[in-house]
């Protein structure tokens, strides 16, 4: 601490002398005032004659608009030899329609500030665009046309196929990108939400323009769609431009059909512990991966709660990984609640020779939560946590129509933004054991690690026996049994 | 601001409405800030609003990677992550107990150059966060194993950004290559070595060095009394010294560029990729705004000049960019392209130089200007939905622009821009000799018998 003698008689040597005198600055902190609450906005719903579900909520202290274009169903869909194909057939949307071609339409919604997202996720398909306020209205047009008359013309997939073909080329250069690849296949096996939700090299030289096509018309109608705008725009304004771009979107007389992703007899099994052998790589990704609960459990905010405890800065994944072992730049996991079971994961990078250490400490963490469940010290900042973060998200445009777009798409009642902070708030630590223990079991998750597998495997194996290893060229994400099938088999 | 580290990855989020006031068809968020600089030397700004239970409070030190000491590069950044370990009077993270345990959030960020630390909070805790900012401020207390550990994370995030994604070391090199003489050169981010390399001893004379209060700007946005914040920034940071000794900056000039300077390098990605560089005038200059204009020209959205060439019409590249690296003693202009499957990167090459050329020869059309300068107010817009974001936009204006005016006073500057200004600037700043060329090849194209980096 001598350093630290040297500094402060520095200071006082060459200050002024008002300021040596003045007072000395206190040792503690000052305590808080009385906090201040704030409202979040209501909003209003139409669903108009067609099924369209139209919701708008205001919010007018910065002059954008966000507006997404919801598509009740994604990934999920999938035929098994497709992989790809709801991403594929989301993105191609705004690559040309009947009286615009990919060109003009970027150029258009451009010109306005904004641009057209358009993607699939699981269990949604979504087109999404944020722009001034003056300049909402062209923009909502260009969004009903992408979504309403999309060509598909066949020089568009194959520019896309190719786009897409590169992109698992990267991902796959990357440990982080294939552990999640891999986390998903490990989890779902081949039940639907186990596949990469952009296709595989070999899926995305099967699809089809006809395939598209037909998944488009399956499910792109307005009895499958919600439509939400959010940020600064009165209600009125709002369901005017819902009827004025869609009112006239037929529905057709075929029926819906019914997907669903749950994993019946394809789930995967548990208890595996995988990996996939990268000797160049510069890192080890390191994942748990289980099942987890969907949106509508009951037990979503002992879940979302249990989470917190163990994501997030001072969680305890990256007290012990990070803060007390500077064992990674971060540590974290995400209880990921989809329309079906989804997964639960605890993810981090290491270097390589740390990559057994640190799957002992995702496990030993995952575990804790059960036999070492959050006393209120603990549990209480946790919440804090996940109610600052959930205000603070509800203070953007894009923010405010994510939320909101999510709760319509699950089926959950819009007020629910109302009763977040008092649903958090009950939760006890009795509540986070009895999730931890029955819903988390450590026993029953799976480990991957991706890497340099040299630096690891020893120590891993003695653990873990039955450790499967795959190098990293026989890597095959199309079927749960992860390997390409070797010659003669 | 460019080449940030950061404490840790994060997205937030926050808003707070302000007055507006017409510019063109949009009505654009004017910021009435209150300004004014201690007797210590300690600038302060800040913007009263209540629309929002919460306050931003930043901290912007006049010190970055460019400053980092000899043989230690990755020490300005270093640095950083040490500021949330023991000070004054607050133990190891207790900056988290302050901010994350109550509802808010803190980090940091290290640019060339300037070192920033910020927090949200509910704004009942206002009060408590002057006070932790001031104590980090005035002293720092860590022992040796937190120093370590923290090494360690550093080095993870080092392996994370640099090592572990197949293009990190490209876009290390690229910086590493723009630069002959002036600090720029030392990526931010460091090396393994040079970090091993660093003492506690390197962390005092750091604090003692740049952290005080007349290389300091505080920047607070939200929910608080004008008066009462006043009065608590009196209390809590008037008090610190400002020490007699000089503050040291950085001297060094960047030699213009004589010639054009090519590398080859191999590293562990599938597809290759090239980029290209070019010296650019610093952040102040006016020449900023034109070359902003033409950096969204060439890569903003689907319909910009590179996507459309390179990507959709020719399917050359998998992935093009080109950024505008404003900084406050010389810029860098960077294109870059990741290669298409079975695609030639002297192709790629090319073509990229070809859309340079368009721009110099012809100027671009009305519409072509209007839809740049929607883009750049929009996306300014959005920066500024969070008061977390109000304050990184007039602590950049005042630090880097030197006028925190600049901040209600930049979109202007873009709305002049003219056809024949963006002309202009491709023509003066896109030399042939201004030119540096990086390829980045994968291992396995490697001729036999070269040895050298990759690895």
């Amino acid at each position: 601490m001598n350093t630290m003698k040297r500094l402060s008689l520095l200071f006082v040597l060459l200050s002024f002398p008002l300021v040596v005198c003045a007072q000395t600055p206190q040792a503690t902190p000052p305590p808080p005032a009385q906090p201040r609450s704030g409202t979040f906005p209501k909003p209003v719903e139409e669903t108009l004659p067609n099924g369209l579900r139209v919701i708008v909520i205001q919010r007018s202290e910065s002059p954008l608009v966000s507006a997404q274009l919801l598509i009740k169903n994604g990934g999920e869909i999938d035929p098994p030899e497709l992989a790809g194909l709801a991403d594929i057939t989301a993105n191609l949307l705004t690559k040309g329609t009947q009286s615009r071609d990919a060109t003009r339409i970027a150029q258009e919604v451009e010109s306005l500030g904004g641009s057209l997202d358009s993607t699939a996720r699981w269990d949604s398909s979504f087109v999404n665009v944020s722009v001034m306020s003056s300049k909402i209205g062209p923009a909502m047009e260009i969004l009903a046309d992408v979504v309403r008359r999309p060509t598909f013309k066949s020089e568009e997939v194959e520019r896309l196929r190719q786009q897409y073909l590169d992109n698992v080329t990267l991902a796959l250069g990357d440990p982080g990108s294939i552990a999640r690849f891999v986390a998903a296949r490990v989890v779902f096996g081949d039940s639907p939400y186990g596949h990469p939700i952009g296709g595989t090299t070999e899926s995305l030289t099967r699809i089809t323009a006809a395939d598209i096509v037909k998944l488009h018309a399956r499910y792109y109608r307005p009895d499958n769609a919600i439509l939400v705008i959010g940020g600064d725009i009165t209600a009125k304004d709002g369901l005017e431009l819902g009827k004025r771009y869609f009112g006239d979107w037929q529905k057709p007389s075929a029926s819906l059909p019914t997907a669903s992703a749950a994993m019946g007899d394809k789930a995967g099994k548990t208890g595996r512990v995988v990996v996939i052998d990268k000797p160049d790589a510069g890192q080890a990704a390191v994942y748990l991966a289980r099942t987890g609960i969907n949106r509508k459990d009951a037990d979503y905010f002992r879940g979302i709660v249990a989470n917190s405890v163990l994501s997030g800065y001072s969680g305890r994944l990256n007290q012990e990984i990070r803060i007390k072992r500077g064992l990674s730049y971060g540590a974290s996991s995400s209880l990921d609640t989809r329309r079906d079971v989804g997964p639960f994961t605890a993810a981090t990078q290491t270097k390589n020779e740390s990559g057994a250490v640190v799957a002992d400490l995702l496990m030993g963490e995952v575990s804790r939560l059960s036999s070492a469940p959050p006393a209120d010290p603990e549990l209480t900042p946790r919440k804090a946590v996940l109610i600052g973060g959930f205000s603070r998200n509800l203070e953007t445009a894009g923010g405010l129509v994510g939320q909101i777009g999510s709760l319509a798409l699950y089926g959950m009642g819009l007020d629910e933004i109302n009763r977040y902070i008092n649903n958090v708030q009950a939760i006890t630590t009795a509540d986070i054991q009895k999730f931890a223990g029955t819903r988390l079991d450590a026993k029953t998750s799976n480990i991957i690690i991706v890497g340099n597998a040299k630096a690891f495997l020893p120590e891993l194996q003695k653990k873990y026996p039955n450790v499967e290893v795959i190098p990293v060229a026989e890597l095959d994400l199309n079927t749960a049994l992860l390997r390409k099938k070797q010659a003669g088999e | 601001m460019v080449r940030k580290s950061t404490r840790f990855l994060s997205v937030i989020c926050v808003l707070v409405a302000l007055p507006f006031v017409a510019i063109a068809q949009t009505r654009m968020p004017q910021m009435k800030f209150s300004d004014r600089t201690l007797a210590n030397g300690m600038r302060v700004l800040s913007v009263a609003d209540s629309s929002s239970p919460t306050v931003a409070i930043q901290v912007w030190y006049h010190v970055g990677s460019k400053d980092d000491p000899d043989k230690r590069s990755g020490f300005a950044h270093l640095f950083e992550h040490i500021m949330f370990k023991s000070t004054k009077n607050m133990k190891s993270e207790m900056m988290d107990r302050l901010t994350e345990d109550v509802g808010g959030f803190n980090n940091a960020f290290t640019a060339d150059d300037v070192t920033v630390y910020f927090e949200v909070v509910p704004s009942n805790y206002l009060e408590t966060l002057l006070w932790a900012e001031a104590d980090r401020l005035s002293a720092l207390n860590v022992d040796d194993a937190n120093f370590k550990s923290e090494r360690d994370v550093v080095k993870e995030e080092f392996r994370q950004g640099v090592l572990a994604p197949p293009y990190g070391r490209f876009e290390y090199l690229l910086q590493q290559r723009s630069f002959a003489a002036h600090p720029y050169k030392r990526p931010g981010i460091g090396s393994i070595e040079d970090l091993d390399a660093a003492s506690l001893k390197d962390v005092q004379e750091f604090h003692t060095t740049y952290y005080r209060p007349d290389n300091a700007t505080l920047v607070v946005v939200g929910d608080f009394d004008q008066k009462q914040f006043d009065a608590w920034v009196d209390k809590y940071f008037a008090p610190i010294p400002k020490p007699g000794r000089p503050l040291p900056r950085v001297e060094v000039k960047e030699p213009d560029r004589k010639a054009e300077a090519r590398y080859t390098e191999y590293g562990r990605n599938d597809l290759p990729a090239v980029g290209l560089t070019y010296l650019a005038p610093r952040q102040a200059d006016p020449d900023a705004a034109a070359l902003q204009i033409a950096d969204a020209i060439l890569s903003a959205g689907e319909s910009s000049r590179l996507y459309n060439s390179l990507v959709y019409q020719q399917q050359l590249a998998a992935d093009v960019n080109s950024s505008f690296e404003a900084r406050e003693d010389v810029s860098l202009f960077v294109l870059t392209a990741v290669l298409s499957e079975g695609k030639k990167t002297e192709d790629a090459e090319k073509s990229l130089l070809a859309e340079i050329k368009k721009l110099q020869d012809a100027p671009v059309s009305a519409a072509e200007l209007d839809k740049a300068k929607n883009q750049l107010i929009t996306n300014q817009l959005r920066e500024r939905e969070t008061s977390n974001g109000k304050a990184l936009a007039l602590g950049e204006a005042a630090v880097l622009l030197g006028d925190p005016g600049r901040v209600n006073t930049n979109l202007g500057r873009l709305q002049a821009v003219t056809a024949a200004d963006v002309q202009r600037v491709m023509k003066k700043y896109f030399t042939d000799t201004n030119r540096m060329v990086l390829y980045y090849l994968p291992e396995a194209s490697k001729p036999a018998g070269k040895t050298g980096e990759g690895k």
